[in-house]
């Protein structure tokens, strides 16, 4: 017999490989381009922003009106800030729960060295820039100790919460530095057109993210580590040493909103963002941004702030009380994930 | 040609606890020309292409790229010598971008001072597309694509190891049609027709009629080693297939003397209308005292079928009935409830908890066995677990030693041990039971299939070779695209030959 | 970066059976060696901490972080994390403040049965969206706290009937009774653990899930039965600390939660599950309480316990996890 005119006979007689615990994807499923979860939940989230503009608009007259979408844009500003932060160490698959500590340390920090009640500085600018870097290099700890240490991120995070925390309460000793800096204070009091300037910075923070995410190289390996590191590490990158960055990143960006809850507070504050953390996480998963990584991003992460904070603003101007916020908000980050992951949920393996 | 090979290997050898992968092997690739690699499971194929890549050290043995010696230090030092694979698992990133798939890593000038320039990204990547004529978009995220434009993509990714050498790459191409269709096939084999001339690729496939309609040679391997090279032109599958199989069956390794027959026992599994993720209104009778076996290639739904069964998948449609009674496919436990057990294929992930001790994951599945109401009882336990060990030569320190520690024909001991001391074990599924396991283990675990088969048990077979599963079963079910295709008679004393079995799963 | 071969686990296997023994036995002298330094260096500094008295007041003051890292060991041991359990603590204080008036001391058990229903719904919520149980419980948290405002109006509430929860604040023949509750505890789901087949269950899904479940057990259950003990426990933390403050709070407990969690790592529970035990998390209490008490020995600032914490726990966490069974490390 020669081979073309074998009638083909395939032989399998070395039947192959392992079944994955999850069983083979039959033939026709792999032909089918998969429905993206991210762009379900994106257009989910753009239809629940719909939905509570159009309930709220219509339970109370004050939501309508201009100065309410102004204060929505102020309110949002902060978690915008962190949430950006935040956005890059979720698409790598990880998470952060250090930001409240983080913060608390950063905002007692700015505090002290721009002018205040307690210290004789008076570094203003110079002081932000300090802070900002100070967060920044709270997050290369968190990065390395991750990394180095081979740690999962939720522990660790969990360990420099504290280590923010003890921090600022030691610099916090007892007596609240109160910001005399005219400029910082700007940030939370002068308007232009109307919105703070805090504001602005929080969309020059934005821009700032998307610009990273989209065109540096810690913002595009970011995805690919989160969606596939073991093929990311196969392709030669340096898996490590873009989570260690990655962690910086957001850290440098939980520095910039600790200046601006500092300036919102006008003083240095050991607990100067507390519960934006859990805030944070649920505006990005709301917004597309999944935690099982490589998936959404900045602008889907914004999408969730805002639903999150008309959702904030809609109780408060209804009348629900802020505590029942804290309440809701923790339903609703359950919901919002266990809604991502609801299609495929059977096909997950192990979830711990 | 006195030109140096391509590539080549001498006396290659890698060892791991209990089994020889490669076992002094030593082959050659020319330039400009296509090598086919053959073998059963276990022969070494994937253990070679691992090793040509990168990804696994060899204890001995050379490897030489165009002569020159080199001891390969992972993926990247390979293509940086041009050695590159498609590897058999998808290994693209989904969520990102052709482009950046196709350069992820090796991005060069279309990253300066870290900042992307898409330009140049997506021309490069377009340049390595029109390398193969794929029209795929570089701009498309990855998970848009269909099965075979990922393919193409990944031999697009690795030609570009022409930009990373001087020299003429060798491309590895691991059982790239097991998930393609005919005509997609085809587009792959013109492919190739493109690659031989710039490239030397070895083609590895357990589809014998393939790899001899494209390569140039082909090795035949089995047990580590180089045991044939043949020459398409005057070779056909069938030869090739005897020269993969090659040692003679030997009746007395599969116990054929203890297999009885069963035709007049009562029908104990009655599976209708099965359908699943992965297959398609499957119908099964298993008689009380029968092996069934199931065969099929990957993709056929016969794994489908053993976890549905079991509960360890959702059933989206089907009934079963066992002994009679209607069985509910909820989950494993409700399967364990009604007398079923199930030997996973991953015996390390799915089938042991390594850490704890022989004792424990023997009783693991029954352990109201050692209980008396709530409470365990430790001497119960412990004349449970001694009289089992003693019956089925489990050879373990004490019956408290980690099962981590045995070897895996004494692991999967345990493991059948689980379920043969429940009394009333109607059903007893084995996926690949003698995947990883020594001759002597082997043969063991026959020995015990054939004693439960006997006891009235019904059996439901997955076997790594056909050989196997004829010599275990009275009958084989044929699966092909998640339907049964037919079911042929094995019975004992009158077996047929494997290729009877293997023309029906084309 | 080299990736061994599937063959190559099964040596793994072996050596990682071998490893897991010497990590085994280290981690279970590490925490004692580290009591046992922690006492003599402290009773150097203060010879009065090494009498009976002290002894038993340090004891006393670890009761309500022993309960909590007590009902937390079970979570971890099943491979998931509770991080729900400061929280709940604080609401049971609350809950408990606002029916004292009405069923005195007996108020004790409806609270308790709230916070473990709690604890069952958060981990029904987790096997059956399948969402990972340090969501679940970070969402639970916000969600506790927010009702223990709510319910209290942001304020403390006092507990105006003294004899109500007396018997978890008093001294039984010399020793504290709040200790002996937490060993009670301790001892309850020990015994549970040893004697009935809970324990190896919670072990088996622990270190392999997927082969516990082919095996048959029951691993939906036994998790949400994990979840609903330690937000029992997390009740009665409440519980002992309102004994003691006279009074309910929507925060009283919410600074025990990493303490309790350090605790359970630094006592030798690994957080990959399946290593560990109770008996370890009494030793990791012990080790904690002993620093709380070094440092206010030392005279250092507040501030510095939490950052002792974080890097306890980060330390501990690096020694007992076991990297072999993650591939990837998120």
């Amino acid at each position: 017999m020669t081979a073309p005119d074998v009638v083909r006979q395939r032989t399998a007689a070395a039947t192959t490989a392992s079944a994955p615990s999850g069983g083979p994807a039959p033939a026709a499923d792999r032909r089918r381009a998969p429905r993206s979860a991210e762009a379900v939940q994106t257009t989910a989230s753009l239809l629940a922003l719909l939905v509570l503009a159009v309930v709220f608009s219509v339970l109370s007259p004050q939501f309508r009106t201009l100065s309410n979408v102004v204060s929505i844009v102020d309110a949002a500003a902060l978690l915008a800030i962190v949430t950006v932060g935040i956005t890059f160490v979720l698409v790598l698959g990880a998470i952060d729960l250090s930001v409240e500590g983080l913060i608390g340390a950063c905002s007692m920090t700015v505090a002290l060295l721009v002018a205040n009640s307690r210290t004789g500085l008076d570094l203003g600018l110079v002081g932000v820039l300090a802070t900002v870097l100070l967060g920044a290099a709270f997050g290369l700890v968190s990065g390395l100790v991750a990394t180095r240490l081979r740690i999962p991120t939720f522990m660790t995070t969990l360990g420099v919460n504290a280590v923010g925390l003890g921090v600022a309460t030691l610099l916090f000793a007892g007596v609240r530095p109160v910001i005399e800096d005219a400029g910082l204070r700007a940030w939370a009091s002068q308007r232009v057109l109307g919105v703070t300037v805090g504001s602005y910075i929080a969309l020059g923070a934005v821009v700032i993210g998307w610009l990273v995410q989209r065109y540096t190289r810690v913002g595009r390996y970011a995805f690919a580590i989160g969606g596939a590191e073991d093929i990311a590490r196969l392709s030669g990158i340096a898996v490590e040493r873009y989570k260690v960055v990655a962690f910086a990143i957001a850290g440098a960006f939980y520095g910039l909103g600790a200046v601006l809850a500092t300036a919102q507070l006008g003083s240095g504050v050991v607990q100067a963002a507390a519960g934006v953390n859990f805030s944070a996480i649920a505006a990005a998963v709301i917004g597309g941004t999944l935690l099982v990584g490589g998936r959404g991003g900045v602008l889907h992460s914004m999408i969730g702030v805002l639903v999150l904070t008309v959702l904030q603003n809609g109780l408060i101007l209804t009348g629900v009380s802020p505590y029942a916020q804290r309440a809701v908000e923790g339903v609703i980050v359950v919901v919002a994930v266990a809604a991502a992951t609801w299609p495929v949920r059977h096909r997950l393996g192990v979830v711990k | 040609m006195t030109a140096a090979p391509a590539l080549s290997v001498e006396g290659l050898t890698k060892r791991y606890p209990g089994v020889t992968a490669l076992d002094g092997m030593s082959l050659e690739v020319r330039p400009r020309e296509v090598v086919g690699l053959v073998g059963e499971n276990g022969a070494g194929k994937s253990t070679l292409l691992k090793t040509l890549v990168g990804l696994v050290r060899p204890d001995a043995g050379t490897i030489r790229v165009r002569g020159e010696p080199v001891a390969l230090r992972g993926v990247a030092h390979a293509a940086s010598v041009g050695i590159g694979m498609v590897f058999q698992e998808q290994s693209l990133v989904p969520n990102i971008t052709v482009a950046e798939n196709i350069l992820l890593g090796a991005e060069q000038t279309c990253v300066r001072t870290g900042i992307y320039r898409w330009r140049e990204l997506r021309a490069l990547a377009q340049a390595q597309l029109d390398k193969i004529g794929c029209t795929v978009s570089p701009s498309a995220r990855t998970d848009t694509l269909t099965f075979a434009q990922r393919q193409m993509v990944e031999v697009a990714k690795v030609l570009t190891i022409e930009e990373r050498t001087s020299h003429e790459p060798v491309i590895l191409l691991d059982e790239p049609t097991s998930v393609l269709e005919s005509d997609e096939i085809a587009t792959l084999f013109t492919q190739i027709e493109r690659l031989r001339q710039r490239a030397s690729v070895v083609f590895v496939s357990h589809r014998l009629d393939e790899v001899l309609q494209v390569s140039d040679r082909v090795y035949v391997l089995r047990n580590g080693r180089v045991v044939a090279e043949a020459n398409p032109r005057t070779v056909g599958a069938a030869d090739l297939h005897h020269l993969l199989i090659g040692r003679e069956v030997d009746g007395s390794h599969y116990h054929d003397d203890a297999q009885k027959p069963c035709d007049g026992a009562p029908v104990r599994v009655r599976v209708e209308g099965l359908t699943t993720g992965g297959c398609r209104g499957v119908d099964l009778e298993i008689r009380a005292g029968e092996v069934l076996g199931v065969a099929g290639v990957q993709g056929s739904g016969r794994e489908e079928v053993c976890r549905a069964l079991f509960g360890a998948t959702r059933a989206l449609r089907g009934r079963v009935t066992l002994d009679g009674r209607p069985l509910r496919l909820g989950s494993p436990r409700a399967a364990v409830r009604a007398g079923i057990g199930y030997v996973p294929a991953e015996r390390r992930t799915d089938g042991i908890v390594p850490p704890m001790s022989v004792a424990e994951n023997l009783s693991l599945s029954h352990v109201d066995r050692v209980c008396r109401g709530p409470l365990l009882q430790p001497r119960r336990e412990r004349r449970l677990v001694d009289r089992w060990v003693q019956r089925l030569g489990i050879k373990t320190p004490s019956p408290s030693t980690p099962i981590g520690t045995l070897s895996g024909g004494n692991q999967q001991k345990v493991v059948l041990a689980r379920w043969m001391l429940c009394d009333d074990l109607k059903l007893l599924i084995l996926d690949h039971p003698t995947r990883g396991l020594d001759v002597g283990a082997k043969s063991d675990v026959y020995a015990l299939i054939r004693e439960l088969a006997a006891a009235g048990c019904a059996v439901l077979l997955l076997s790594d070779t056909l050989e196997e599963m004829i010599a275990l079963s009275h009958r084989v079910v044929v699966m092909k695209d998640g339907e049964v295709v037919t079911t042929i008679d094995t019975p004992p004393g009158a077996k047929p030959d494997p290729v009877v079995i293997l023309e029906e799963m084309v | 970066m080299t990736v061994d071969t599937t063959t190559d686990a099964v040596a793994r296997d072996r050596l990682g059976a071998l490893t897991a023994r010497a990590r085994d036995e280290l981690v279970r002298f590490l925490p004692l060696l580290i009591i046992a330094v922690l006492l003599v260096a402290l009773s150097l500094r203060n010879p009065d901490l090494l009498t009976v008295d002290s002894l038993l007041t340090m004891a006393d003051s670890a009761a309500p972080l022993l309960v909590l890292a007590a009902g937390a060991t079970v979570v971890i041991l099943c491979g998931g994390i509770d991080l729900s359990i400061g929280a709940l603590a604080s609401f049971a204080s609350v809950l408990l403040a606002l029916w004292t008036p009405a069923l005195s001391g007996w108020a004790a058990v409806p609270v308790i049965a709230v916070t473990a229903v709690a604890g069952v719904l958060q981990g029904w919520v987790h096997v059956a969206a399948r969402v990972p149980s340090f969501i679940v419980t970070l969402g639970g948290l916000s969600l506790w706290t927010g009702l223990a405002l709510a319910l209290s109006g942001a304020k403390t509430v006092p507990i105006t009937d003294l004899s109500a929860f007396a018997w978890a604040f008093t001294r039984v023949r010399g020793l504290p009774s709040a200790i002996l509750v937490a060993l009670a505890l301790v001892a309850v789901i020990s015994a549970v653990m040893r004697l009935t087949p809970f324990g190896r269950w919670v072990c088996s899904i622990g270190h392999a899930e997927s082969a516990a479940r082919l095996a048959g057990l029951p691993v939906d259950r036994v998790k949400i039965a994990a979840f609903g003990i330690s937000g029992a426990a997390a009740g009665l933390a409440g519980l002992l600390l309102v004994a003691r403050t006279f009074s309910g709070a929507p925060t009283l407990g919410d600074s025990l939660l990493l303490p309790a969690v350090a605790a359970v790592v630094v006592g030798g529970t690994a957080i990959t599950g399946g290593h560990g035990g109770l008996g370890k998390t009494v030793m990791g209490a012990f080790v904690v309480v002993l620093l709380r008490v070094g440092l206010s020995l030392i005279g250092v600032d507040a501030g510095v316990e939490p950052i002792l914490y974080g890097a306890l726990i980060v330390i501990a966490v690096s020694v007992t996890i076991d990297r072999s069974k993650v591939a990837v490390m998120k």
